[in-house]
C-alpha cells in the first residue's frame, strides 16, 4: 500500500546496491530519529549546497571509472542521487551507479530546482515561519533567564562555600545544602539548552560533544530508554548480577564486539571468533577522566567431582582511562602495548586472556565482563593483581579488597561448536578436548513410575 | 434562519410551492410532466451547453469509493518535524510559565489575607497592637481569648465565624456522616512522634 513506505523503492536486488560509505562507514552512536540515509541527505544539504547538474559528482565520476561502464550507460549522463527526478532516471541510477537515490522525488525534485535557480539556502534558524520565529524568541528569552539564574546559583554557591560552618549549621548541614545547590546548578544548565533545535539536531546526528553536559544528558536518557533496558534485562535474566556480584546499578552504556562482529548482550558467540580479545566501548555520562578495571568472568565452569559449578577468571586488565569522549577499550591493542612496555607495573594487562571454552554436552558458560571504576582515580598495583588464581575465582572479594565499584558489566554466552576442538588444543586443553558431558538418568520415583495402569 | 448556507451547491432543482393552477385535460402527448424530468442533473446544469465533461458529482463518488479509510499518514521532513518540535516545545514552556504565575498569585493573595487577619487577631479595641501571649487563639480555636479578653481580636473572632457560609445548614454538618464521630472534627495537635 502506499501508506507504509518501504526502504527499497524500488525492485533492486539488495547486493546490486552499493552502500553509500557515509551512511555504513561511521557509527552512529547516540541518533534517534534520522536515519542514516535521512543523515546523508540533511549533510549534504547542510554542509555544501548542492551541486548544479551539469557538473558531475564526484562518487559518480569515480565509480563509473572504476568499473567499465558499458558504451550506452556511459549516453545517459550524470546521475546524482540527490536530483534524479523522474522514474526513468531513477533506475538508470540503479543500474549503473548501485546507488538508491536520496530521500522522496518532491524532494529531489526541490533540490534540483533550487540549484538550478541557484538559491541560496537560507539556514535553519532563520527559516521564515512566523510561528517558528516567535517560539524561538520565547525559548531565546527563557534561555537568557537561565543563564541569569545560572549566575545567580554560582554565586550562592560561592558565598556559601566563603562562609564559617558554625554559621551554616554545622559542616554536614553546609554539605548537604552544597550538594542540592550543585545539583540545581545542574539542571539549570541542563534546562538552558534543552529547548535548542540545533542542539537537538546536533545530537540527532551524533556530533554531540560529549564534554557538554547538555549533550551528556541527551545521550544518557536516550540509553536509559531502551538500551539500558536490554542490558538491565540480560543481566538480571541470566543472573549475572546475583551470581557474581549482589547488584550493580548501571551508569555506562557498553558496547561488546569482536573484531568488526558486534555482539549484543547475551548472544552466543562462537569460540573461534571469542578466541581473540573483545573490544569494549563504554560510554560514560560523569564528566571527567576515570581509571577502570575491566574483569572478565566465566560463571558456569563445571565441577564434576561436586556436581556443581565454580568461577574462572579470563582477564584482568587494569589502569585503563576512559572519558566521555574517549569510549574505546581496545583490549587487542593495549595487549599489543604490553608487549612493548619494558616496566612491569606500567603494564595494564594484568591477567592475559583466556579463550573461553565449554565442553561437549555441557551447559552454556555465561562470560561477564565487568567494568570497575577504581577508587579515587588511583592505579592499582598491575604485578599484584597478576597473581590472582583464575580457577575459583571470586568477584565480589576481589572488587572489595581492590576497592572497585562497578559502573557497568555485559555478557555473552560460550558453547561447544565446531571449532571449540582447535580452540582447546591452542590453548594447551589437549587432553580435555574428548571429555562430554552427559545427564544422569534420573530414576522415576516409585509412584511415577509408568506401570500398567497408567497405559 | 437563513439555511441556504448548508444547502449544498448542486441539488435536484424542485420549484417553490405554487398556488395550484387549474387541471388541464391531459394530453397524450404530455404524458409526462415537464416539472419532474426523468434525469437527475440540475436543470442549470442541462442548460450550460459547454460541459466540461467532469460532474462533480461523479468526482464526490470516486473519491469516497476509492479514498480509504485511514488518512495518509502524517511525514514531516526533518527540519520541518524539527521546526514543529521548536514550536511544541515553546508552548510547552509558555503553558508551565503561566502555570507557575497563576500559582505564584495565588499564593501571594493567600500571604496577604492571612497576614491581614494575623494584624485583626493581634489587635486591641484602641487598633493597637498587642503581644501573642495578649492575643487569642488561632487555627483551630480561633474562639480562645487571650489574656486581654474579648477586647482583643474582636474582628478577627467574628471574621473567623463559620456562620452562614452554606446557607442555613451548620458548617460542622460538611463531613462524612459516621457512626461514632470525633468529638473535635479534626485533631490539630497530632502528630507521629
Amino acid at each position: 500500500m502506499a501508506s507504509t513506505p518501504s526502504i527499497r523503492q524500488f525492485t533492486a536486488c539488495i547486493r546490486c546496491v552499493r552502500q553509500i560509505p557515509t551512511a555504513n562507514g561511521r557509527r552512529r552512536l547516540l541518533s534517534t530519529s534520522a536515519v542514516a540515509r535521512e543523515e546523508l541527505q540533511t549533510q549534504a544539504a547542510n554542509a555544501t549546497p548542492p551541486a548544479p547538474p551539469s557538473n558531475p559528482p564526484e562518487g559518480a565520476a569515480q565509480n563509473a571509472s572504476a568499473h567499465q561502464v558499458p558504451e550506452y550507460m556511459q549516453k545517459w549522463g550524470t546521475l546524482d542521487p540527490q536530483m534524479v527526478e523522474n522514474k526513468k532516471q531513477e533506475r538508470r541510477l540503479l543500474r549503473r551507479e548501485h546507488v538508491q537515490p536520496v530521500g522522496s522525488r518532491r524532494r529531489r525534485a526541490a533540490l534540483r530546482r533550487s540549484a538550478l535557480q541557484k538559491a541560496v539556502e537560507v539556514p535553519f534558524e532563520q527559516l521564515p515561519y512566523q510561528c517558528f520565529q516567535e517560539a524561538r524568541k520565547f525559548l531565546l528569552e527563557d534561555r537568557q533567564e537561565k543563564i541569569k539564574e545560572i549566575e545567580t546559583q554560582q554565586l550562592r554557591i560561592k558565598n556559601l562555600m566563603e562562609q564559617d560552618p558554625q554559621l551554616s549549621g554545622g559542616l554536614a548541614a553546609k554539605e548537604t545544602r552544597l550538594r542540592s545547590m550543585r545539583k540545581h546548578l545542574n539542571k539549570l544548565i541542563i534546562l538552558a539548552d534543552i529547548n535548542d533545535p540545533v542542539v537537538k539536531r546536533k545530537f540527532e546526528d551524533g556530533q554531540g560533544d560529549m564534554n557538554k553536559p547538555i549533550y551528556r544528558y541527551l545521550a544518557d536518557q536516550k540509553w536509559r530508554k531502551y538500551k539500558r533496558l536490554v542490558l538491565d534485562q540480560r543481566i538480571t535474566q541470566m543472573s549475572v548480577i546475583p551470581d557474581l556480584l549482589p547488584s550493580l546499578d548501571l551508569t555506562a552504556d557498553i558496547d561488546l564486539g569482536f573484531g568488526r562482529k558486534e555482539v549484543a548482550p547475551g548472544d552466543f558467540v562462537d569460540s573461534a571468533i571469542s578466541e581473540k580479545m573483545p573490544r569494549l566501548n563504554v560510554q560514560t555520562f560523569t564528566p571527567g577522566e576515570k581509571l577502570v578495571t575491566v574483569v572478565v568472568v566465566d560463571a558456569d565452569v563445571p565441577v564434576p567431582e561436586k556436581d556443581s559449578f565454580t568461577y574462572r577468571c579470563h582477564l584482568i586488565a587494569s589502569n585503563i582511562s576512559i572519558s566521555p569522549t574517549q569510549t574505546s577499550i581496545p583490549l587487542q591493542r593495549i595487549a599489543h602495548e604490553d608487549q612493548k612496555a619494558v616496566d612491569p607495573a606500567a603494564k595494564k594487562i594484568a591477567l592475559p586472556w583466556i579463550a573461553p571454552w565449554a565442553h561437549k554436552g555441557a551447559p552454556y558458560h555465561r562470560l561477564a565482563i565487568f567494568v570497575f571504576e577504581q577508587n579515587e582515580g588511583r592505579m592499582l598495583d598491575v604485578v599484584k593483581l597478576g597473581k590472582t588464581k583464575r580457577s575459583v575465582f571470586n568477584l565480589r572479594s576481589f572488587a572489595d579488597s581492590n576497592k572497585l565499584s562497578a559502573i557497568t558489566a555485559t555478557l555473552f554466552r560460550t558453547k561447544w561448536d565446531d571449532s571449540m576442538a582447535g580452540v582447546m588444543e591452542r590453548a594447551g586443553l589437549k587432553n580435555r578436548i574428548n571429555v562430554e558431558f552427559k545427564r544422569k538418568k534420573v530414576e522415576p520415583l516409585p509412584y511415577k513410575r509408568r506401570t500398567e495402569r497408567m497405559r | 434562519m437563513n439555511l441556504s448556507t448548508f444547502r449544498p451547491i448542486f441539488r435536484p432543482y424542485k420549484k417553490p410551492p405554487t398556488t395550484p393552477k387549474p387541471r388541464q385535460p391531459i394530453r397524450p402527448a404530455q404524458q409526462t410532466p415537464q416539472h419532474h424530468p426523468f434525469s437527475s442533473t440540475t436543470r442549470l446544469q442541462k442548460r450550460s451547453k459547454k460541459s466540461s465533461g467532469t460532474d462533480p458529482r461523479i468526482t464526490n463518488i470516486r473519491y469516497h469509493l476509492s479514498h480509504p479509510l485511514t488518512p495518509r499518514p502524517l511525514h514531516f521532513s526533518r527540519t520541518r518535524s524539527l521546526r514543529h518540535w521548536t514550536i511544541h516545545r515553546a508552548w510547552l514552556l509558555f503553558l508551565r510559565k503561566r502555570r507557575a504565575a497563576e500559582e505564584r498569585e495565588l499564593e501571594r493573595q493567600y500571604m496577604s489575607m492571612r497576614s491581614a487577619c494575623e494584624h485583626l487577631r493581634l489587635m486591641d479595641g484602641n487598633g493597637n497592637r498587642v503581644t501573642e501571649e495578649e492575643g487569642g487563639g488561632q487555627g483551630p480555636d480561633p474562639a480562645r481569648l487571650g489574656a486581654k479578653g474579648r477586647e482583643v481580636g474582636r474582628l478577627y473572632r467574628s471574621a473567623m465565624l463559620k456562620r452562614g457560609v452554606w446557607g442555613s445548614v451548620p458548617v460542622e454538618y460538611g463531613r462524612l456522616v459516621t457512626d461514632f464521630p470525633a468529638r473535635e472534627g479534626w485533631n490539630y495537635a497530632w502528630s507521629a512522634r
